[in-house]
């Protein structure tokens, strides 16, 4: 228990998930088309919060399997489209008796909040058609190494090429994208105060930073230990980095997301992440920030998912009791991130979907 | 989050007469839902008529006035957007029209993507002329919301895609005399200045560092110096003009050093300000990149130090990552690792 008698109310916040889980209040059918990253914050945290054990996972499994866009045939992959996952279903359609998709509305983000969550309940992602995805995505990259995240266009930025990176990383297989020129434009980011903005030029950004340097680290391009390495042997400006990220920690203890803005839960995860990775993370100072984190625990109110997820989140940095620790560059648990580092399977699951896939 | 504020005397599409030979086509949610919605009645009723144009590829002027209402329920479905697009393309609608639409819509959803994602989609189809109305129109959002990241993100778009980089240094200057009248004039105005002067040493940099009627950063860094050494005297404990001014000698950390009115100005605000943590990190830097300090300096930097006093071979780098791990608790673990790990060449 923090010295003020504030405590971690794991329960609480189990038990509001699972109401999450059951029905979402109706403010959310705003974000209805990202209904698969709402499904990713409920689950993800259940599986921070170590009660993963409440939910049906092979029916979590089947439902998230049917998001996925699938090509009638193999030329099909050269058409241009993304063969990805849906974030809803307010325009997925399919021809009747068979899954093939009559309006291909598939996003990166969904995708990697697909893969996520598959991942976090075991799916073994070796069944999935992960050819599809791969050789489809490579047409979303633009030449300046961005990524646009669904193939009939929108905006350009770092979150579409973290989704990139973090899809190839899961399927363990990189034709997906082209690493170097994704590296040259998140170079292209950093700004002169040693932040990253979403796109070149722009002001630096606590949850661009992120995207930026998980995607680095995905893509291999940050030693594990960049604070005992020189400076001069990494891609981007470390130290200038660090100090920006240091410097979002604001008096009250929490972080912000840019530089005269208040403070904010979800940027201890962002920023807190990005010191994280780069090893910086001791730093910190870490008992002000738990104070402020455990005072943004909402009494009355319910809380958004958002904010909620990435406040979990970021206990779990801090190393929380009873908090499972994360795989920072990946945004869900560390064991289940190890699984595509290490090939070990997690009990396999066995739904109609799962065998789907292989065909 | 409430939807729109006509809730009440909203007609449902199965009561309008001009909907009834379509039949909706409701949302199948499969047998499982995991975190299923509760949809209000009005949205549901939209979108399932919405997916019946949609998937009839029906390109009619009622179907872009469905979509109108679909995107007041929902400005962020991606999808509603694209359909939009092509009914807008397969009627010739005038893209003046769709802008003015956007205007009214965007003021209310300023942070939506998909709204800036489509006025860019706009501005890009009219090319040059559209120009000053964007530039116009993002200089509204942002008296309204100056660190708003996607007015910024757009105007930047629109100068390097567009034009219109002549009005840009006029804007620039009339943001500084706005800030310098705001942070002056009245106290509780400082919030208000603080921010305007963060969002504007940005834009002052891209423009700066990327107008092709500029010599470049190296031509400008003169009269950058000064204008950054006037914002910073104006106020020592905003960030943003301190990190401008490193941003200026990026990658030139040899000009910075001999530069003697960047240890001026830090000598200058810590007479005034004892515990100015910008002031001590930037003096810090430049003393980690070889600059050698002066007496007075040096004078000034031990009488901060107001513990134990020195020993004689202390570097006056290691005094000043002393006083920084006292005055910036926050950080202070980070400045007793750099005060551990400083470089020979520091004095
Ligand atoms: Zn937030």
């Amino acid at each position: 228990m923090d010295p003020e008698g504030l405590e971690f109310q794991r329960e609480r916040h189990v038990l509001f998930l699972e109401m999450m889980m059951e029905r979402l209040p109706s403010d959310y059918e705003t974000q209805e088309i990202n209904h698969l990253t709402l499904a990713y914050f409920a689950i993800s945290g259940l599986d921070i919060l170590g009660a993963l054990d409440r939910v049906d996972k092979d029916q979590i499994a089947s439902w998230v399997l049917s998001f996925q866009a699938h090509p009638r045939t193999k030329s099909d992959l050269d058409n241009g489209q993304f063969y990805g996952f849906h974030g809803s279903r307010s325009s997925q359609f399919t021809i009747i008796d068979s899954e093939v998709s009559t309006h291909n509305c598939s996003h990166l983000a969904s995708t990697y909040c697909a893969l996520a969550i598959l991942n976090m309940i075991g799916y073994n992602l070796s069944n999935l058609n992960s050819e599809a995805i791969l050789i489809s995505m490579q047409k979303l990259q633009q030449p300046d190494g961005s990524f646009m995240p669904i193939h009939f266009g929108a905006e350009t930025d770092l979150r579409f090429v973290y989704c990139a990176a973090a899809i190839c990383f899961m399927l363990n297989n990189w034709t997906g994208m082209d690493k170097e020129k994704a590296k040259e434009y998140i170079v292209r980011c950093q700004s002169y105060d040693g932040g990253f903005g979403l796109a070149p030029g722009l002001e630096s950004h606590g949850g661009a930073t992120y995207c930026a340097v998980a995607a680095l680290q995905l893509m291999g391009f940050i030693n594990a230990d960049v604070s005992s390495k020189p400076a001069k042997s990494m891609v981007i400006d470390v130290p200038l980095l660090v100090e920006w990220s240091l410097q979002r920690q604001a008096v009250n203890g929490g972080f912000q997301g840019r530089a005269n803005k208040p403070s904010d839960t979800c940027y201890a995860f962002w920023v807190g992440g990005v010191l994280k990775i780069l090893g910086f993370y001791h730093f910190l100072n870490k008992g002000a920030l738990h104070r402020f984190l455990l005072s943004c625990q909402s009494k009355n109110m319910l809380p958004d998912l958002y904010h909620c997820y990435y406040s979990f989140a970021a206990l779990s940095l801090l190393e929380e009791e009873g908090l499972k620790p994360l795989c920072v560059e990946l945004g869900i648990t560390a064991i289940n991130g190890h699984v595509w580092t290490t090939d070990v399977v997690i009990g396999p699951i066995r739904s109609s979907e799962a065998v789907h896939e292989k065909s | 989050m409430s939807s729109s504020s006509d809730d009440d005397d909203r007609i449902p599409f199965s009561r309008r007469p001009e909907w009834s030979d379509v039949r909706p086509v409701p949302q199948d949610d499969g047998p499982h839902p995991v975190v299923p919605i509760a949809y209000r009645d009005d949205f549901r009723e939209t979108m399932d008529y919405f997916r019946a144009v949609y998937l009839a590829d029906e390109r009619s002027s009622r179907a872009l006035y469905l979509t109108t209402e679909a995107i007041e329920m929902n400005p962020g479905n991606y999808t509603v957007w694209h359909f939009r697009r092509l009914v807008l393309e397969a009627l010739n609608v005038d893209l003046h029209e769709e802008r003015d639409f956007i205007d009214q819509i965007a003021m209310r959803n300023p942070k939506n993507y998909q709204i800036w994602h489509h006025r860019r989609w706009i501005a890009e189809k009219l090319g040059p002329e559209a120009a000053d109305k964007e530039l116009e129109f993002t200089k509204r959002v942002l008296a309204y919301d100056a660190k708003n990241y996607h007015a910024w993100s757009h105007r930047q778009w629109v100068l390097q895609s567009l034009g219109g980089w002549e009005k840009e240094l006029d804007y620039c200057q009339k943001l500084l005399e706005d800030d310098i009248f705001n942070n002056s004039a009245w106290n509780q105005t400082f919030d208000f200045g603080l921010s305007y002067n963060q969002e504007y040493s940005k834009v002052r940099y891209f423009v700066i560092t990327r107008s092709p009627l500029l010599g470049g950063l190296q031509a400008m860094r003169d009269s950058e110096l000064s204008y950054t050494i006037e914002a910073i005297l104006a106020n020592p404990q905003n960030e943003s003009p301190w990190r401008y001014l490193q941003g200026l000698y990026k990658g030139d950390t040899d000009v910075l050093v001999s530069e003697n009115q960047v240890s001026e100005v830090c000598l200058k605000v810590l007479k005034i300000d004892h515990s100015c943590i910008f002031a001590l990190s930037l003096l810090l830097d430049l003393l980690c990149y070889g600059f050698q300090p002066s007496d007075e300096l040096k004078g000034v930097i031990e009488a901060l130090r107001k513990s134990e006093p020195a020993s004689s071979d202390d570097k006056l780098a290691s005094t000043i990552c002393s006083i920084l791990e006292i005055v910036d608790p926050m950080r202070s673990n980070y400045w007793a690792w750099r005060r551990s790990n400083l470089p020979s060449k520091a004095c």
